[in-house]
């Protein structure tokens, strides 16, 4: 079983983020980082082909600057092979070009499943994984909190408000997932070491056919006109107990649906 | 001499950092102390989450199943380690008895537990003297008692005893001894006496190989024991510069007072000092330069000095609440006191010093 996994590389969140000011967009000039919700994919991935005995998993990312830093991590945590797209005139991408740059990327491998993370920690749209499934006219099972595989099918327990519900789809499918569905492994040292010698298949925009106006800026159909602060968090509410205190407790958890 | 680190040591060692952030909180070490019990064992799932890495397996060669790395990977682990306090054995198996099992032509049997079996070890029997390792006990033929054993509760243990014909080292197996508990300072080092027997399976080396193998093995020590007491001194000094910023008084930090600025800036100053020293020693002991002996005395010394001094002020600057149990400072203070003290204290490795200045002033380095 062949999984490719989509996995984003991120400025470290522990370092201080900049925008850059004549676009708006996040600065990605430094070292970039594995995003810490694509290790729960690697792992899945990982997993699924040591149960199906054979086949191997298959890193997909689009970064700047012939990023790989994030790609060795998750090859030292077993992955075997990656695809990297890099390129200048990706630059300023949206969403939708950035679910064709990698479509297109994942049509240059053999796969029977594409695992994604739900959203990405830098940009949060959390619309790329359905996108590419159906640029690639793949089935989609968003919010996985367990993937198990039989035969042909793949079987999802997809996380809801209320609790899960049980999905199939046939395969080959793409299936996003949550930080609940494995815990991801330390890459060991010997891991790392293979990691080094491991291939990176380093691409263009227009090695998958892309052509200048398709992607980056100028295909994007987003701008980003201002940026504002968040707004400060508002003090929370104090209730004095006068022997309703569980009750009011009972009722605010309720609000916030999770009892 | 070239000894700053690759891109693949600072993973390794970020990658250490990461496990042991998961694995050894201040909150886990307050736990050790609350709940120590004498025969209080070792946390096998913390063991095994570092075993699992294979930093044990570091030193062995690749075709004994190994890594094939040596000393330049693993001092900056050992920094790493300090600086969380860490209460497991991790440099004294990756750092002293792997690498002299390996040295000693021990076979696949004497290293499978620590390429694959969960094993960790520490050495004993042995002090660090300016003039050489000094040997506790003496084998007659009968059970021997060896004394003040740190991580005693490792499943092996590297022991030297004298016997007629010099010195040997064995490897004894701790379920095969009696262990009893002392009590120390550090009660996370768990110190320990061991009642063992020495026999021909668990001897490793005699005569003059032991000897060889023991002046290793206490270098090997002294060097390993001054790579956690870097991280140790980084550890308090940060955790003093956040109080200090904090704690005010008069209206402002107290850290904004020089009487106070001055003291941290004085610990963070020898402790740079140190570091390079720590680390050059490491890279001379790796590639067997022929100063390393040299070289890990002066780390070690510098070291210990930084760690007393960081010690000292860190308490000082937290005033009262300093020492306090419930704080963390003392976690990290009581160990850098230990290691500080342990495998040659500043004092003596500077007497080591002197003696092979005078000796060999044609091996310094250039």
């Amino acid at each position: 079983m062949n999984v490719v996994v989509c996995v984003k590389q991120i400025p470290d969140p522990a370092a201080p983020q900049s925008l850059e000011p004549s676009t708006n967009t996040l600065d990605r000039s430094g070292k970039l980082i594995l995003d810490d919700s694509d290790a729960y994919g690697v792992e899945m991935a990982l997993q699924l082909v040591d149960k199906a005995g054979s086949g191997e998993v298959t890193l997909v990312s689009m970064a700047p600057n012939g990023e790989v830093a994030g790609l060795r991590t998750a090859l030292a945590m077993g992955a075997a092979k990656a695809i990297l797209v890099s390129d200048d005139a990706l630059k300023g991408t949206d969403a939708l070009g950035t679910a064709k740059v990698l479509a297109a990327a994942i049509k240059r491998t053999e796969f029977d499943l594409v695992l994604a993370a739900t959203e990405s920690s830098d940009g949060y749209t959390g619309t790329v994984p359905v996108q590419i499934a159906e640029l690639l006219g793949l089935p989609s099972i968003t919010f996985a909190k367990s993937v198990t595989i039989d035969g042909s099918t793949v079987k999802v327990d997809r996380q809801t408000e209320a609790g899960y519900d049980e999905v199939t789809a046939p395969l080959p499918a793409v299936v996003t997932v949550t930080a609940g569905v494995v815990e991801p492994r330390y890459p060991s040292f010997k891991g790392i070491m293979a990691a080094k010698s491991k291939p990176v298949d380093q691409v263009t925009a227009a090695d998958l056919g892309f052509s200048a106006g398709d992607v980056g800026a100028a295909g994007s159909g987003q701008t980003i006109f201002a940026v504002a602060d968040a707004e400060a968090r508002s003090a929370g509410e104090i209730v004095v107990d006068e022997g309703d205190g569980a009750q009011r407790i009972v009722s605010f958890l309720e609000g916030l649906k999770v009892i | 001499m070239r000894f700053s680190f690759t891109e693949e040591q600072l993973v390794l060692r970020d990658t250490v950092t990461a496990v042991l952030a998961d694995w050894c909180t201040p909150g886990d070490l307050h736990e050790l102390y609350a709940n120590d019990a004498p025969d209080a064992g070792r946390s096998h799932p913390r063991w095994n989450a570092l075993f699992n890495l294979g930093i044990t397996a570091l030193h062995i060669p690749e075709v004994d199943g190994g890594l094939g790395l040596d000393d330049r990977e693993l001092i900056a682990i050992s920094e790493a380690a300090g600086r969380v306090a860490l209460p497991e054995p991790l440099s004294e198996t990756a750092g002293v008895v792997v690498p002299i099992l390996v040295a000693s032509g021990a076979g696949h049997h004497a290293l499978e537990p620590f390429l694959d079996g969960g094993g960790a070890a520490t050495l004993g029997g042995v002090t660090f003297t300016p003039s050489g390792p000094r040997i506790a006990s003496v084998a007659d033929g009968h059970r021997v008692r060896t004394s003040g054993i740190t991580q005693a509760t490792a499943s092996h243990h590297l022991l030297a005893v004298s016997s007629a014909s010099g010195p040997e080292l064995h490897l004894a197996v701790t379920a095969d001894g009696d262990l009893t508990r002392t009590t120390s300072l550090d009660r996370t080092r768990r110190l320990g006496t061991l009642t063992w027997t020495p026999t021909d399976a668990t001897r490793l080396a005699t005569g003059p190989l032991a000897a060889t193998l023991l002046d290793q093995a206490v270098n090997r020590a002294a060097l390993y024991s001054a790579a956690e007491l870097l991280g140790l001194c980084d550890a308090m000094i940060t955790l003093t510069a956040v109080y200090v910023s904090e704690r005010k008084q008069f209206g402002v930090p107290v850290g904004s007072f020089q009487a106070v600025k001055h003291h941290l800036a004085g610990a963070r100053v020898k402790l740079e000092f140190a570091r390079p020293a720590v680390y050059a020693a490491a890279w001379s002991l790796a590639t067997e330069h022929p100063s390393a002996t040299h070289d890990i005395s002066l780390a070690k010394s510098l070291a210990s000095d930084a760690a007393d001094e960081a010690a000292r002020v860190s308490l000082q600057c937290h005033g009262a609440i300093g020492y306090t149990f419930e704080h963390d400072l003392h976690l990290l203070m009581k160990r850098a006191w230990a290691l500080s003290a342990a495998w040659g204290d500043a004092r003596s490795h500077r007497a080591r010093l002197l003696n092979l200045l005078q000796a060999e002033r044609s091996v310094l380095p250039s």
